[in-house]
């Protein structure tokens, strides 16, 4: 099916982009890798009159080191698997983009598009989370700044406001020592969204004992999460055995998995203990 | 309507084009180049892919209108002086087409693959065409000619 009939406008600034999405308001939609959008747009799902794309925007491609790291909202995961800028602050990310879908999707689909799209399969997501990153947004009234634990509200649900963009996302730098894991699990096809999607980021002291644990998970709820009550657990304390099964226990419990090809939501739930365990288990004292 | 100005496999065209048209539906139906294919339409199974600067897309998924002044090369691009490349000949010694519905979308992936990677793995061949869903189940001989062209 041909799709339906649409202007098609590609600002070159975010300052243009601003003002064409308050301009036009809800006849608008953005557009980033359009893998989302062109679905969306062939099943009649959006029916917008304009498409604002955001690819010619020259600054919202780029990944820098600023204290921490500022990742555009255009840059392709492609981009992120193989940059080493990326790689110098959050190597846990780049893993989880180069798990992202097929080769051709990763070249398309970018960090922001994932993001703001909501989807609770998201496999950069979870990292991000576990990065602890904030998603900076511009909109009329200047910029904001939001964790993206606040960011993700409910099924393809966020906190971005009708007049407004995702700049960039914000990774602040990891204390030195921390430690990152980060597994897909598919019971398919490796290029299939995942059974569960975990992300870890563990800081230690001299002794050994966990100062910041952090848990992101994909494909368990309907938006990427953190699994707070798990985190709790670790943290002031020493990864023993008793204590990994009880976060993974824990974390399981956080969750709130529907049934897919990917598995059932039991399965899900199963999975998700299965690999906090075993990720955190793997860490080297 | 807007006007596109790109190259395929090395012609260039000077285009109006409607918004909503697909890089798909501009590359087959007004280019009339029908080797690409479409299955899917949800960027899953790979048979559209094309290159757009030498990277492979889904041409499903992208809009004509955003492929201002790139170099599209599809399956009808690979050839050379008249003469199909290594790649494609390695297809055809190796057997690797049965229904050949997905051919055009796997010579594309693996054409990129070699490109940057002249010297793959097994497993990076696999792991470049795993987006490229081949229901007659012919992985074997494929990933056979991938390796056979890269030797
Ligand atoms: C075949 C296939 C397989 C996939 N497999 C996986 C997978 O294994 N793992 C995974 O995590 N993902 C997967 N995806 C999802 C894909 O990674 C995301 O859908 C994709 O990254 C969306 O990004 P995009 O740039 O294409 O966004 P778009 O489709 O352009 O946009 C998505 C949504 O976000 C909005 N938007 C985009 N950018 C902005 C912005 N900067 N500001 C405000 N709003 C914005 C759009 O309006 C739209 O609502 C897959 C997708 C496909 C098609």
């Amino acid at each position: 099916m041909s799709l339906p009939g649409f202007d098609y406008r590609a600002p070159v600034t975010i300052e243009e982009a601003v003002a064409l999405r308050l301009e036009l308001g809800a006849d608008a939609l953005i557009m980033a890798g359009g893998l989302a959008v062109v679905v969306l747009l062939r099943e009649r799902l959006a029916r917008p009159a304009v498409v604002v794309s955001l690819s010619d925007i020259p600054e919202l491609q780029a990944v820098a080191v600023n204290g921490g790291l500022r990742i555009g909202a255009t840059a392709t995961h492609a981009a992120l698997a193989r940059s080493k800028t990326a790689r110098s602050i959050a190597p846990l990310l780049c893993e989880a983009c180069g798990h992202v879908g097929s080769p051709a999707i990763r070249n398309m689909g970018t960090l922001g598009g994932s993001v703001c799209h909501g989807d609770g399969a998201s496999d950069p997501a979870p990292a991000l989370l576990a990065l602890d990153a904030e998603a900076i947004i511009a909109g009329p009234r200047g910029e904001r700044r939001l964790p993206l634990v606040k960011f993700f509200l409910g099924a393809l649900t966020t906190a971005l406001n009708g007049d407004e963009i995702l700049v960039a996302l914000h990774v602040p730098r990891p204390a030195a020592g921390t430690q990152f894991r980060f597994i897909k699990y598919t019971a398919t096809s490796a290029e299939a969204f995942s059974t569960v999607t975990v992300a870890v980021s563990i800081t230690r002291d001299g002794a050994g004992v966990c100062s910041n644990a952090r848990i992101g998970l994909g494909s368990v709820a309907p938006t990427p999460l953190r699994a707070r009550a798990a985190e709790d657990l670790l943290r002031g304390n020493k990864l023993t055995r008793e204590i990994i099964a009880a976060a993974a226990a824990a974390a399981a419990a956080c969750t709130n998995p529907s049934s897919s090809a990917q598995g059932s939501a039991e399965y899900r739930r199963d999975m998700t203990e299965v690999w906090v365990r075993r990720l955190l288990a793997e860490m080297p004292a | 309507m807007p006007h596109l100005s790109l190259t395929v496999n090395g012609d260039k065209h000077e285009l109006e084009v409607p918004a909503n048209r697909t890089l798909f539906a501009l590359i087959r139906e007004d280019l009339g180049l029908v080797g690409t294919k479409d299955a899917c339409r949800q960027g899953v199974c790979g048979s559209c892919t094309v290159l757009v600067d030498g990277v492979p897309m889904r041409s499903c998924l992208a809009l004509a209108v955003r492929c201002q002044g790139t170099h599209i090369t599809t399956v009808e691009g690979l050839k050379a002086d008249g003469k199909l490349s290594r790649l494609q000949q390695e297809f055809i010694n190796a057997g690797a087409v049965q229904c050949g519905y997905c051919t055009p979308g796997m010579l594309i992936m693996a054409t990129a693959l070699l490109a940057e990677n002249p010297r793959p793995t097994e497993t990076q061949v696999r792991e470049a065409l795993i987006g490229n869903l081949c229901r007659c189940t012919g992985y074997v001989r494929v990933v056979r000619a991938v390796m056979a062209a890269a030797s």
